[in-house]
């Protein structure tokens, strides 16, 4: 992964991070010797144009990609990303580091409000995941239950409809456990289906509100699993390396987004 | 004294061609030193991290009570795996109150003002009952479709018929109980709290999305959504919790009479 900084119109700052955790630093397009390192926090300083003094702080991060920050003289520095910075008020594309727009004096987010932003776009990022992999689960557990309660169909096509038989203090007759045995793999399916649609509809909500749909979308999957282990407790170590990059993206996706609209109220508040 | 274009006057960046302000401190170019200099002198004060953890203690509040009743449901589950009865039901519902009454004297502050008695004029209340006459019909119809096609549906009665209890017992358990905490749990506590973090709308949002997903089948989503929608515009329309607390025992009470006599 590429991180890049125009700190101001000649002095540039990238960083590289590449396999076996080394991460590479180069200024103003000339690589300079780094002894940071992306598996524990590390930081170190160098020299920059006019007397200024960049440091780069790497932070990993459980469960996800790691936190690389530059400060130019104590000031932290908002990354270029693909998509230009625009003022909030006017709409008037501002250089990434500018602290009020040119164009009509607005203050701009601080650098903090970018970084947690990218945070809360990984969690949307994890609700279309989990929007995709549910719809996924379901076409998939639709044809395995058909599968499986077609041999038991077939013995029961044979029964008499009528005759039932006691299980744990409830009458069941043939007919009964036949339409339940139909119905089960259509019932895996719109289950899933729901909570598919579910998800997108919070991923899609948490362009407006993200904070909001984040906590709802990690409420839901908690609930879910809570569910399976009910039904059946060896579904917790599936997918478990999933489930818990999951959670942890949508955790730190409340957690900035909180940040986030925290800041945005106490900003409010100042401006009267 | 004119400002030098090429540098502000207030802080001495250097300012861009065509630029109206200065991108270092948003002083106006062309403003003269001393409006600079009163513009400088009353700093804005904004104190987000104070915000963030009064929003983060309220949510982390609503979080924790919603986390401890989806434990005693699974809790409950595993249970009921093993025992059919519904004394494991009643164990749960008690330690549920338990939970919800700590949490509702922690909170007592925002809950004590609802539960006084609602003050509705008659239109009001008029519109409220409609409302809530509209929210019964279209339930009705929901779960109509839903045995109509077949789709399986929890019995609420089913194991406690088979333990022998009355109408009465039932209705307690079944009706009275759910309505007093859930309503204590999600539209008192919860809302209250969320209230603090989102306003009022997001909070009537997302607590009618945790009564939903606490009932645990997604069957039950969009009709549990709605219920926890129309619960929590009552409460913040009259203020008070009794309203929703009445109708959620109403529609309870119904889908024992229908399962029991229907």
């Amino acid at each position: 992964m590429r991180y890049r900084w125009d700190v101001d119109d000649k002095t540039v700052v990238a960083v590289t991070t590449g396999a076996f955790s080394k991460v590479e630093v180069e200024i103003d397009g000339a690589k300079v010797e780094s002894a940071l390192k992306l598996q524990r926090t590390s930081s170190q300083n160098f020299p920059l144009s006019g007397g200024r003094t960049a440091e780069i702080k790497v932070t990993p991060v459980v469960m996800g990609a790691p936190t690389i920050e530059l400060r130019v003289d104590g000031q932290l520095m908002v990354p270029t990303g693909s998509e230009p910075i625009t003022c909030p008020s006017c709409g008037a594309v501002t250089p990434p580091n500018d602290r009020f727009c040119a164009a009509c004096g607005q203050a701009m987010p601080a650098p903090e409000t970018y970084m947690l932003a990218k945070r809360t776009r990984e969690a949307t990022v994890a609700i279309w995941t989990l929007a995709v992999l549910f719809a996924i689960f379901g076409v998939i557990m639709f044809f395995v239950t058909k599968s499986q309660t077609a041999d038991v169909l077939d013995k029961l096509a044979a029964a008499d409809p009528n005759y039932s038989q006691t299980i744990d203090g409830t009458v069941y007759t043939v007919r009964e456990v036949r339409d339940q045995l139909a119905w089960a793999p259509w019932n895996v399916l719109m289950v899933n289906a729901i909570l598919s649609v579910v998800m997108v509809g919070l991923a899609i909500w948490s362009r407006r509100a993200p904070l909001a749909a984040i906590v709802i979308a990690a409420a839901t999957y908690a609930t879910v699993q809570v569910a399976n282990a009910i039904i059946d407790p060896t579904t917790i170590a599936q997918g478990i390396i999933v489930k818990i990059i999951v959670i942890a993206a949508l955790l730190r996706g409340i957690q900035s987004a909180l940040k986030q609209r925290s800041a945005s109220s106490a900003a409010a508040a100042a401006n009267g | 004294m004119a400002d030098d274009p090429a540098a502000c006057a207030a802080c001495g960046h250097k300012l861009r061609p065509g630029a109206g302000f200065c991108s270092s401190c948003g002083r106006r170019i062309g403003d003269t030193a001393a409006d600079a200099a009163d513009a400088m002198a009353a700093p804005r004060v904004a104190d987000p991290d104070s915000r963030f953890t009064q929003n983060r203690d309220a949510l982390y509040r609503a979080g924790l009570l919603f986390a401890l009743l989806l434990l005693s449901f699974l809790v409950l589950g595993w249970v009921a795996r093993f025992d059919r009865s519904p004394w494991p039901e009643v164990i749960c519902d008690g330690a549920d109150a338990l939970i919800v009454l700590g949490f509702a004297i922690r909170c007592r502050a925002a809950i004590l003002p609802l539960l006084r008695l609602p003050r509705a004029s008659a239109g009001e209340a008029l519109q409220l009952g409609l409302i809530a006459a509209a929210f019964v019909g279209v339930l009705l119809v929901y779960f109509a479709v839903l045995e109509c096609l077949g789709l399986p549906i929890v019995s609420a009665t089913g194991d406690l018929t088979r333990a022998g209890w009355g109408l009465g017992p039932i209705l307690l358990l079944v009706s009275v109980s759910p309505a007093i905490i859930e309503e204590l749990a999600l539209r008192g506590v919860i809302q209250s709290s969320l209230d603090e973090v989102f306003g009022w709308r997001d909070a009537w949002i997302i607590q009618a999305a945790m009564f939903s997903v606490l009932h645990l089948s997604p069957l039950m989503f969009p009709s549990h959504f709605a219920m926890g929608l129309c619960f929590g515009y009552l409460r913040h329309r009259t203020k008070s919790l009794y309203p929703g607390m009445a109708l959620h025992a109403g529609w309870n009470a119904l889908i024992v009479l229908q399962e029991m006599y229907g």
